[in-house]
């Protein structure tokens, strides 16, 4: 309770304000660029926040992930195209209602669900992470291998890509973090005698080029893209009759946006989709899902913003990200020295209370800065690729540079971006490999200690109950995709 | 290695395991969702990839000089033809980010023909 207190009081620092400000108005700014999202902003953002203390470069990432995941809205209703993934279903109403000249209201729904569903996400953050912490301080070795092997198998199921693929990409990840001296006998494994491989390779610039960079190439061809935005006049808060057709869909779309974005490796994304098939099952007039229907805004926006917070639950609780941007964030909070898991509750409390307190505010930020800069926001949405893309290359290499003043980072940028890219073409997603990168190594060491705790006997894993459950859910996470696929076809039917 | 080392998993295990495991994962892929190859890179994704190699090769003469060539020219590659426009992205904002990381972060960048100009 103490904790919980002096995280709100930290909250009355006016420099961690002015931080969550600028963070919200930058994410706003990213999540309205089409290209950008809040997973490669905050891999931008990460090397900027080497030179704060630990509460405001991490809350500066939680801001920017809040406030980016809504500000993928304003383009999704104003140019049909989602400035996050997230945000795709959203066009599928928002942009007819703005067509209709009903841009303002559209928008004013969207910035309210996400904002409701994003606080009520942050309430059950608040009540689930503590309890998930205190859970997991009865978790030995094995359960923790298990349960990271179970949060690697949910990469399985993220949206892009085919379950093996995204599978190779994970291991691939694993494989990528192994490289560099093990810390137990120190020998040196794929270094190849370079001193620079000596500690391994980073995450960061992994995730920059990977994210980054990569996305910079797909741009290229996307070139020829005709942009073009409905007029709006002023953002229109929600009347009591939107409201009352409304509400009961954004609680739902919160819960459901929240339960996905607890699931390790599951995001805003896969939330905002099954918000909106929610919203359009349960709506009276499911037939004008697609022509404007409020109810649809209101479905997919409320979803994908309550992820935010359901996606720090795994990642702060137990140090498995529970999105892709989660995974960024679990880099910052690496990089920054802090470990999260159950110890972060009772070591560290005041700081975890401040980033919950710090991610309520930001939801309530965006409703101001949405409500009120939405207009301006929008004229961002066209600036041209051909000038955005050449300034993001730039703030890539220099802020990968940055984090050690090594040019083998802006090697790893580089080669991370150009296999990213092609890994894109072909089919395999680069989440699990930023995911795989981050979790490899603790992978490896929750099973070393296993072994030597059950004195090589490693069927033993499989007589505890807790790590039993977690393999038995990795098997039907990677069953789960071929009935998840069936599941979607037949709701988009 | 001392014996004690010699219990659990060793340095080379858990990678052997992952190589497996990957290669197990890549027959799966084969059977049932193979790479196909249907088109060939368009020639602004090819150019823009040689475009970050030549960033890469003109680094060893200077970071911020190769950064304000690159983007320039990436620029100029994606039909910017505004000369204001591609000065300000050669000039102005690498300029700008040098200042911001130098001054603000404290960065220390690699020697080169142009950042000697302001080290000394």
């Amino acid at each position: 309770m103490e904790a919980f207190l002096s995280g709100f009081i930290s909250l009355g620092d006016p420099k961690l304000l002015l931080i969550l400000l600028a963070a919200t108005l930058g994410g706003v700014v990213i999540g309205a660029l089409p290209g950008l999202n809040a997973t490669n902003g905050a891999a931008l953002l990460l090397p900027f926040t080497l030179s704060m203390e630990a509460i405001p470069a991490i809350a500066s990432l939680v801001a920017l992930y809040c406030s980016a995941t809504f500000a993928g809205a304003i383009t999704a209703i104003l140019i049909n195209t989602p400035g996050t993934p997230a945000s795709a279903t959203t066009c599928l109403d928002g942009y007819p209602l703005a067509q209709r000249g009903e841009a303002g209201r559209a928008l004013g729904l969207a910035v309210v669900s996400s904002t409701i569903g994003g606080v009520l996400s942050v309430i059950c953050l608040m009540l689930a992470a503590p309890l998930l912490a205190r859970m997991a301080y009865q978790f030995s070795p094995p359960e923790y291998f298990a349960l990271t092997l179970f949060g690697l198998s949910m990469l399985a199921s993220i949206g892009e890509g085919s379950p093996p693929k995204n599978l190779i990409s994970g291991a691939f990840g694993v494989f990528l973090a192994l490289v560099g001296v093990d810390m137990l006998t120190s020998v040196e494994r794929f270094t190849f005698g370079s001193h620079n491989l000596y500690d391994g390779i980073g995450f960061v610039p992994v995730m920059i080029g990977i994210f980054g960079i990569s996305e910079l190439i797909v741009q290229a061809s996307s070139l020829d893209k005709k942009r073009e935005r409905v007029s709006m006049k002023a953002v229109q808060l929600p009347n009591r009759d939107d409201y009352r057709k409304v509400w009961k869909t954004i609680l739902r779309s919160s819960g459901i946006g929240t339960f996905i974005g607890i699931l390790p490796a599951e995001g805003a994304t896969v939330a905002s989709m099954i918000g909106y098939n929610e919203a359009k099952r349960w709506s009276k007039t499911p037939e004008q899902f697609g022509n404007g229907a409020i109810e649809g805004i209101a479905g997919s926006e409320a979803a994908n913003n309550a992820a935010t917070g359901g996606a720090m639950v795994p990642t702060l609780a137990l140090g498995i990200p529970g999105s892709a941007t989660a995974a960024v964030i679990l880099a910052g909070l690496m990089v920054h020295g802090i470990r999260p898991g159950p110890s972060m509750f009772t070591e560290q409390a005041n700081f975890a209370y401040t980033i919950f307190w710090s991610m309520m505010l930001v939801n309530l930020m965006f409703l101001l800065v949405g409500l009120t800069g939405a207009k301006i926001f929008a004229r961002i949405t066209l600036i041209p690729t051909q000038v955005l893309w050449p300034c993001v290359f730039m703030i890539s290499i220099v802020g990968a540079y940055a984090l050690d003043q090594s040019m083998f980072d802006v090697w790893i940028v580089l080669i991370s971006g150009i296999i990213g890219f092609f890994m894109r073409r072909y089919g395999f997603s680069v989440v699990p490999l930023a995911i795989g990168l981050i979790l490899g190594e603790m992978l490896e060491q929750r099973l070393g200690q296993s072994m030597v705790m059950l004195d090589e006997k490693w069927w033993l894993m499989f007589t505890r109950p807790l790590s039993l459950l977690f393999f038995c859910l990795t098997i039907a996470a990677l069953l789960g995709p071929v009935l998840w696929t069936k599941y979607l076809v037949r709701l988009f039917k | 290695m001392p014996p004690i080392l010699k219990r659990g998993i060793q340095p080379s295990d858990f990678p052997q395991l992952i190589l497996i495991l990957i290669l197990i994962l890549t027959v799966a892929m084969i059977w049932f969702d193979p790479i196909i190859v249907d088109e060939r890179l368009d020639s602004k994704t090819l150019g823009s990839i040689v475009l970050l190699a030549v960033f890469g090769g003109l680094t060893f003469i200077d970071l911020f000089l190769s950064l304000g060539v690159t983007a320039a020219l990436l620029a100029i590659f994606w039909t910017e033809r505004r000369w204001y426009v591609v000065l300000g992205i050669g000039l102005m904002m690498p300029a700008l980010i040098f200042l911001l990381f130098d001054q603000v972060f404290e960065i220390r960048f690699p020697r080169g023909v142009l950042t000697n100009l302001w080290y000394g």
